[in-house]
Order: structure tokens, then C-alpha cells, then sequence
């Protein structure tokens, strides 16, 4: 089981626990990793359609030539090459207008067959839960857990949830969360936006998004929050302090990345899997995984 | 079949407080859920105040949340909200100035706001017999959005709204973008000022919930994107978010990636000592957890002129 891998900018950046984390439970799966370093950034919604969808077709035509899926460890870098895969792979007319104009320079051509999957999405659909149950060492018993997906792995619908099937995808991390043996904090947003993305037009209501989502979590007596996108991390664990501030209630909830929540499942311990290097502190979740084992 | 209806209750001419009335009823198989209001208002309470127009799911009046979700009460058949058990829930929707029961301000919730777009058109040359004419072709991809009712399903499931009432949501930027793509509109770059300014379009998160949320399938989110698109093409007028995006693109375009330490200063403004101040006490926890990036100390991509050699070319082919 091979990858063309697509690490994204966070997961060395603002949030580098999460890189060596994602690499090393990879490795304990034995899903063999082919990282792609010679591609641009996806373009994060940031950057308009025009310039990031040649620049994610370039990326899929390198997958392409070594026929691979794209595997990422992103909500965003998975929703955005998502939607501009799907705009390419639906509309040959604007893949041949892509190719032509931008990729040919390069000799290269996409031709419409790479997939892109989520380390998320691989776990449930390629992997197999069987086989990921069978590796577990450490059932997280007694932990309860938010989810949170990142709305961009989870809309919009033709690119993320294209078939009735593909539909769980809206509660793979949900189910996840029972097979791992943590019990579930369920809240009401867990598929809604972080806020990040309007951290700079409006910070007051980016940061007002990060207490509603950690503090609803926190009623419900969840011990942490599980989030397959480090753009969410970045918000709601970099910037829940701020948003205490804002609300004037505290929260201190810890966020951990969904390869380092599988990682302690599989039985790395939390130093393997940096949890050290978070923001809100994550002491309590150490001490209560290092009692389970 | 018997229902029980539990129905959120407001009086502002009492004491304004909120409560819930239970009416228990027998309904037709087929009724629809304003059905079953209006046999309630006839019948056993004529007190109880709701819209309803049209009864075929065309005028959007009668917007409401049927348990828990936005649905118009005259396409919600009851027997698909009693599968659980035969009750069903019925309150106004989320985040709007209440009335009176089930009825809300829509002109606080949606008109106001539209109004605030500019909604009209402002043609190039003079009318001929009065009319604006252009071609049938260019005027395609207008027509979904149209055919937007006003029904506030997209503005009910908006993220922003819970937390920022003044947001002008996706409805209202939705009817700016049927006139900022309107072809015979002299004033298009005009409207996309409107909404640039705070609590418009750069105030969206991009999640997509009003797409999903849309009867029409007009896709509000899909518009916001692109009116967002041409701003960033013809010139960011939002100062913070002109600053966050051109350093976004100045670091892919030189290094092919997102050089973030640079984004978090250059967001703020290198000028800017009270913004970036704000940013030290994260950035000195982040720095003793080893987790910030250094601005400036960022090493290109393999390819990064190939990535800018593309980049350069998409951006001169829209200008």
C-alpha cells in the first residue's frame, strides 16, 4: 500500500508535531510513503481559482507519472485539491485548457486519474478498520473525545461525499473514535468551521468560533479533541487562549492531531508522538494514557 | 394519525418570555406540516402566529426549524418527522430577532442586508424601448441564481451568523454577485467594494453549509468564492486582508510553498507595533515549544520556478 504523499506546509510549519507523527504511525500501519516535494501549495482557498488549479494539476500529473493516490494529513489541502480535481477530472475541455497552457511547458500532462484521499479517508476505505483494529495495542478506555473534522473534509458534496457511500465520510472520525476505545463528547459544530480562515478579515469572530466549538467540548467532559486538520490546530488549540481571553472563560481543552490520537492507540507513547509541543497543555491526557498501559 | 406539536412561543404584548405549547391533534396522512399549523390556528388556538403563502414550496415564507432543522412547513410531510415517535418540534430559526412565536424579523434577518448590496442594476449606454438587452449566452450562469427565493435556508445554516448577526450572510452576497457578474453592469467593480468592507465577503469562512443548506442548489458559497476571486484579481480594497493575501502569494510565487512565520507578521503589517505585539504571547509559547516558524527562514521548494513560472502566467492571463 503506496501513497504519493502531500504533507502540506502546517505540518512543518506552525504545527511540526505533526510531520514525524503522521510518518511514524504510517510506518507502524506499513502504508508506504512516496512524499512529493517538488509541488506547489494548494492554494488553501487563499489564493483564487485561476492560479491554484494549474498549480494543483501540476501536482496530480507528478502523481499521475507514478501512479499514485495522493495521500494528505490536511481537511484543506484535501478539500482544496479535491474541488479543483473535480473541476479538472468533470470538464476535459478546462483540463486540456490547463495542460495546454501551463503544464505542456513542462512536458507534463494530467489526464484525469489521480485520486485524493485524506490519511482519514485511507484508513476506512483502502486500509481497512479490521486490519487497523488488529494493530491496536493501547484501546484508549476511558478517554472521552471531541470530534472535529474541518469543514473542508466535509463539503462541498460533489467533491467530498460525490456518491451515497462516500456519505460516512461525514462520521468516519466519529466512528474512529469508538474503534480506537475512547468514548465519544459529541458536539453540535464538529463539522462547521474553526474559524481560522477569517483570522485576519475578523479576529473577534474567529476566536469567538474557537470557544463556542472547544467550549462545548469541554461541557461535554471531553478529555481532548481530535481534528484531522492543522489549520483547525492552529486555531483552536494556538488560539484558544485568546479566545478565553475574549469570552473571559476559561477552557483549557487540548487538541491532538488524528495521526498522533491513532499513534497512541497503536502504542507509541505521547512523547513519540509530541505531544509536548502543543499549546494547551496535554499533562492530563499523557497521564491518563500512560495508565492505561 | 394523532401528533403532538411542540411549538416554540414568544409573546412580546405579554411578558415577552420564552416558552412551548403542546398541541396534540389528529392529522391526514399527507399533511404537511403548515397543514397541521393551520388546523391548530383554526381549531384550538388562535393565538398562535406563523407565515405561510404559497403552500407549494415557491414563496419561502414559512421557513422554520422542524425538529431541529430549517424546512418550509408546507413541503414538510408529517410522517417524515414522526418516524422516532409522534412528536414534532417547531421553532423559528436560529439567530433572528423573534416577533411573535414562529414568526421572525426577516427585514433585521435578510432584507436589510440585501438592500445594503446594492441590489440593482446600473447598464452601460442607454436602454433601448427600456429594456437592457444582451445575449441570451451571457446571461447563463445568472440564471440559477435568479432563481433565488429568499427563503434564508442559507443564512440558517451560515456559520458566521451565530456568532456575528451583523454578517451580511450568504443570501445578501449572493444577489451582489447576480449584479457584480451581471454583464451590462457599468458599476460591477463597484459592488465588489460593498461587499470587500468588513462583515462582507471576507467575513466568510468558506465551509460550504449554505450550498448544502440551499433548496436551489444556487450554491451561495460557490458565488462568495468567486466574488472573493475578482477581488483578489483586480486589487484587494480590505486593508488586513490585502496584506494577508499578497503575502500568501508573494511566498508561493517565490518559493513555490507558504512561508508562515512571514504571513503571521507581514497579516499584521511590519508596521503595524500594536498588531504584532499581539501576536508575542503566542509566539513565545510556540517558540518555547519548539513549534514557530522563523520568518523569512524559508527554504524554497524543489521546482519553485517552475511553481512561480505558473503562477506568473494565470495571473497575467486575468489581467
Amino acid at each position: 500500500m503506496k501513497y504519493a504523499f502531500y504533507p502540506g506546509c502546517v505540518s512543518r510549519g506552525g504545527c511540526p508535531e505533526l510531520y514525524p507523527s503522521a510518518v511514524k504511525v504510517a510506518d507502524k500501519l506499513g502504508i508506504e510513503l512516496d512524499e512529493l516535494k517538488s509541488v506547489g501549495c494548494t492554494g488553501a482557498g487563499v489564493l483564487p481559482q485561476n492560479i491554484s488549479d494549474p498549480i494543483n494539476a501540476r501536482t496530480f500529473a507528478k502523481a499521475e507519472q507514478l501512479g499514485l493516490p495522493i495521500m494528505t494529513i490536511c481537511s484543506t489541502c484535501t478539500g482544496v485539491m479535491a474541488q479543483a480535481n473535480y473541476r479538472l477530472k468533470e470538464d476535459p475541455n478546462y483540463r486540456e485548457k490547463v495542460n495546454k497552457e501551463f503544464l505542456a511547458d513542462e512536458g507534463l500532462e494530467y489526464k484525469g486519474t489521480t485520486e485524493v484521499k485524506h490519511l482519514l479517508w485511507v484508513l476506512f476505505e483502502d486500509y481497512g478498520i479490521e486490519r487497523l483494529q488488529s494493530l491496536i495495542q493501547r484501546p484508549l478506555k476511558g478517554l472521552k473525545v471531541s470530534p472535529f473534522y474541518g469543514c473542508y473534509l466535509r463539503r462541498p458534496p460533489e467533491a467530498i461525499t460525490p456518491t451515497k457511500e462516500l456519505n460516512r465520510r461525514k462520521s468516519y472520525l466519529d466512528e474512529l473514535i469508538g474503534i480506537l476505545g475512547a468514548e465519544m463528547a459529541d458536539i453540535s459544530g464538529k463539522g462547521k468551521c474553526c474559524g481560522f480562515p477569517i483570522l485576519s478579515a475578523n479576529e473577534e469572530n474567529s476566536l469567538a468560533m474557537v470557544a463556542k466549538h472547544t467550549g462545548e467540548s469541554k461541557e461535554n467532559g471531553a478529555d481532548f479533541m481530535v481534528t484531522p486538520c492543522p489549520l483547525c490546530h492552529l486555531n483552536l488549540d494556538g488560539n484558544q487562549q485568546r479566545a478565553e481571553a475574549q469570552t473571559g472563560k476559561e477552557i483549557d481543552l487540548p487538541i491532538l492531531h488524528l495521526p498522533q490520537f491513532v499513534g497512541l492507540a497503536l502504542g507509541f507513547d505521547p512523547n513519540e508522538m509530541n505531544l509536548k509541543r502543543h499549546i494547551v497543555s496535554t499533562g492530563d491526557v499523557e497521564s491518563k494514557v500512560n495508565m492505561i498501559s | 394519525m394523532q401528533v403532538t406539536f411542540k411549538v416554540y412561543r414568544k409573546d412580546p404584548e405579554k411578558d415577552g418570555k420564552l416558552s412551548r405549547s403542546n398541541y396534540t391533534l389528529e392529522v391526514a396522512e399527507d399533511a404537511t406540516v403548515l397543514d397541521s399549523l393551520l388546523k391548530i390556528r383554526d381549531e384550538i388556538d388562535s393565538t398562535l402566529a406563523f407565515r405561510g403563502c404559497c403552500g407549494r414550496g415557491y414563496c419561502g415564507e414559512c421557513m422554520m426549524r422542524v425538529n431541529g432543522s430549517a424546512r418550509l412547513a408546507c413541503t414538510a410531510k408529517v410522517p417524515d418527522y414522526t418516524k422516532k415517535g409522534p412528536e414534532i418540534s417547531l421553532d423559528p430559526l436560529r439567530n433572528v430577532p423573534v416577533i411573535k412565536d414562529l414568526v421572525f424579523d426577516w427585514d433585521a434577518f435578510m432584507w436589510n442586508k440585501i438592500k445594503a448590496v446594492k441590489p440593482w442594476l446600473e447598464p452601460e449606454g442607454s436602454p433601448v424601448n427600456g429594456e437592457s438587452l444582451t445575449s441570451d449566452a451571457a446571461m447563463q450562469d445568472l440564471r440559477k441564481v435568479m432563481s433565488c427565493f429568499y427563503c434564508g435556508m442559507c443564512d440558517e445554516g451560515c456559520t458566521v451568523l451565530p456568532v456575528d448577526f451583523d454578517f451580511l450572510g450568504p443570501a445578501a452576497l449572493t444577489k451582489a454577485y447576480r449584479f457584480a457578474f451581471d454583464p451590462r453592469n457599468k458599476g460591477s467593480r463597484e459592488q465588489v467594494k460593498i461587499v470587500e468592507k468588513p462583515k462582507g465577503i471576507w467575513d466568510c469562512v468558506h465551509c460550504y453549509e449554505a450550498d448544502e443548506h440551499c433548496p436551489r442548489g444556487i450554491e451561495p458559497t460557490k458565488r462568495i468564492v468567486a466574488l472573493r476571486d475578482r477581488a483578489f484579481n483586480s486589487g484587494i480594497t480590505h486593508e488586513a486582508v490585502a496584506r494577508h493575501h499578497a503575502s500568501f502569494a508573494a511566498s508561493v510565487k517565490e518559493s513555490g510553498w507558504l512561508d508562515e512565520g512571514r504571513l503571521a507578521v507581514e497579516s499584521e503589517g511590519l508596521t503595524n507595533v500594536k498588531g504584532l505585539m499581539k501576536l508575542l504571547p503566542t509566539a513565545a509559547k510556540a517558540l518555547v515549544r519548539g513549534k514557530a516558524p522563523i520568518p523569512y527562514m524559508h527554504s524554497k521548494r524543489p521546482d519553485a520556478d517552475k511553481i512561480k513560472k505558473i503562477f506568473e502566467k494565470a495571473e497575467q492571463e486575468e489581467k
